[in-house]
């Protein structure tokens, strides 16, 4: 069944329709409150509170990119959950080494299928945007996370996040500067694929 | 970087996108050509951007379909039998009918015998009046003494003296009149199947119609039919999603 169909069935609350396009989108929600909020529980549970308000809002959706419509919800959730964050500070939950130090590249976010030297390079990157990213006022990052990480268009980012085209424009660009400036940092520590592709540009 | 002003960065990520016109985008690469500090501006931004693009894409820790309790959705109410949406408004009228049926029942029962009495006696002057009011006349006198008087404005004053010295009361009351008082008290059915013989009096039983024992057993039926399709449709409801 195509998506309009299935949207148009979940708005006359077929449920199961509905569920059918979570299943389609909840990788990419996920993964969008994942990069938002850096934290693995709090972004699972921002991206079900997004599908529960996607559900009830539904008939609220116009047309026009259903995926930045629901990009909106998850990203309205994390905006709500950095707000709860600020005022009731917590400790992450991230892995110590013995001495209590925190682990640099967690193993526990790796991927079983991934060799080893994949998966180090893997740790490494996914640390070193995680890090710039949390660096980023929270407006820039969800700009760049629905541009760059999920691939939406200007379009897709301004319904996203409920700005005009110019705004987008201009937080994308100042986001990308300052992550440019971060990931200059993790150069050393940058995948030997990425170095590969830096050198093969100059 | 320090000759780039961020109206620049601007231009060079809108390039990156392939948001900018084509005027603005001959002018940009004119100007790249000419300006390697833009260059390599272009080319940081640009292995950002590719950086960014290779970010570890995580698969979502369970799935976060919605059951219809998450999504506070009931069981439809079925559709196959409509009629029964409207069950327990039928079902109340009928309870609303019986008991009201019963309570006019109550009320009645003091009212009955009166009524029954006008029925079956005339009152105001029919043939069962006359039926009834012939024998009482016929009957022997309450008052002996005063049976063969005659009546009362008749009598001569010489007889009513003679009748007090010899300790003889007078009749206080025709016979007629007592007959009337009779009358006048509420008589039982036992009595007024005495005192009107030709007329066939009904016992008490028979006069009750079954209607109301009908409509209150209807009601109930109505009400089962209802929960069980209602229960059915539920179960069946909830296999589904949960199977799905």
């Amino acid at each position: 069944m195509d998506e309009p169909t299935l949207i148009r069935d979940a708005q006359r609350g077929d449920l199961e329709a509905f569920n059918r396009l979570v299943l389609a989108y909840q990788d990419q929600v996920y993964n969008t409150a994942l990069r938002i909020l850096n934290d693995e529980d709090l972004a699972a549970d921002a991206a079900q509170e997004a599908f529960l308000s996607a559900f009830r809002a539904l008939n609220s959706y116009r047309g026009g990119s259903f995926r930045a419509w629901l990009l909106r919800t998850v990203t309205n959730a994390c905006y709500d959950e950095l707000r709860r964050k600020r005022r009731r500070p917590t400790t992450p939950l991230e892995p110590e080494t013995e001495d209590g130090e925190e682990v640099e590249s967690p193993r526990w976010l790796a991927d079983p299928n991934l060799s080893p030297e994949q998966r180090l390079d893997q740790e490494e990157l996914e640390h070193a945007i995680q890090h710039c990213l949390e660096n980023l006022p929270t407006e820039f990052r969800a700009v760049v996370v629905l541009a760059d990480i999920q691939g939406l268009d200007y379009s897709e980012v301004s319904i996203a996040v409920k700005k005009p085209l110019g705004t987008i424009k201009s937080r994308l660009a100042r986001a990308r500067l300052r992550l440019r400036e971060c990931l200059q940092s993790f150069r050393e520590l940058l995948p030997s694929a990425f170095r590969l592709e830096e050198e093969s540009s100059l | 970087m320090t000759t780039s002003s961020f109206r620049d960065v601007e231009q060079l990520s809108a390039y990156l996108d392939g948001q900018l016109s084509g005027a603005e985008k001959a002018r940009l690469e004119a100007r790249l050509k000419s300006d390697p500090a833009l260059a390599a501006l272009l080319d940081d931004l640009r292995q950002a951007q590719a950086l960014l693009r290779r970010a570890p894409h995580r698969r979502a820790p369970h799935n976060f379909t919605l059951t219809p309790k998450m999504a506070g959705i009931r069981p439809p109410v079925p559709r196959v039998v409509p009629a029964l949406s409207w069950a327990s408004a039928v079902a109340m009228l009928l309870f609303v009918c019986t008991f009201s049926y019963g309570l006019i029942g109550q009320l009645g029962i003091s009212a009955a015998p009166r009524l029954a009495a006008s029925e079956h006696y005339g009152i105001g002057g029919g043939p069962a009046m006359a039926a009834t009011m012939a024998p009482a006349a016929t009957q022997a006198p309450i008052f002996p003494a005063a049976a063969t008087q005659q009546p009362l404005g008749t009598q001569s004053a010489d007889t009513a003296v003679q009748q007090l010295t010899n300790g003889t009361e007078l009749p206080t009351a025709t016979p007629e009149v007592s007959t009337m008082k009779a009358f006048v008290e509420t008589p039982t059915l036992e009595t007024r199947a005495v005192q009107s013989p030709g007329v066939a009096l009904r016992p008490r039983s028979e006069l009750v119609h079954p209607w109301p024992y009908l409509w209150l057993g209807l009601a109930v039926v109505l009400v089962l039919a209802a929960l069980i399709v209602r229960w059915s449709s539920r179960r069946s409801f909830l296999r589904k999603h949960k199977s799905g």
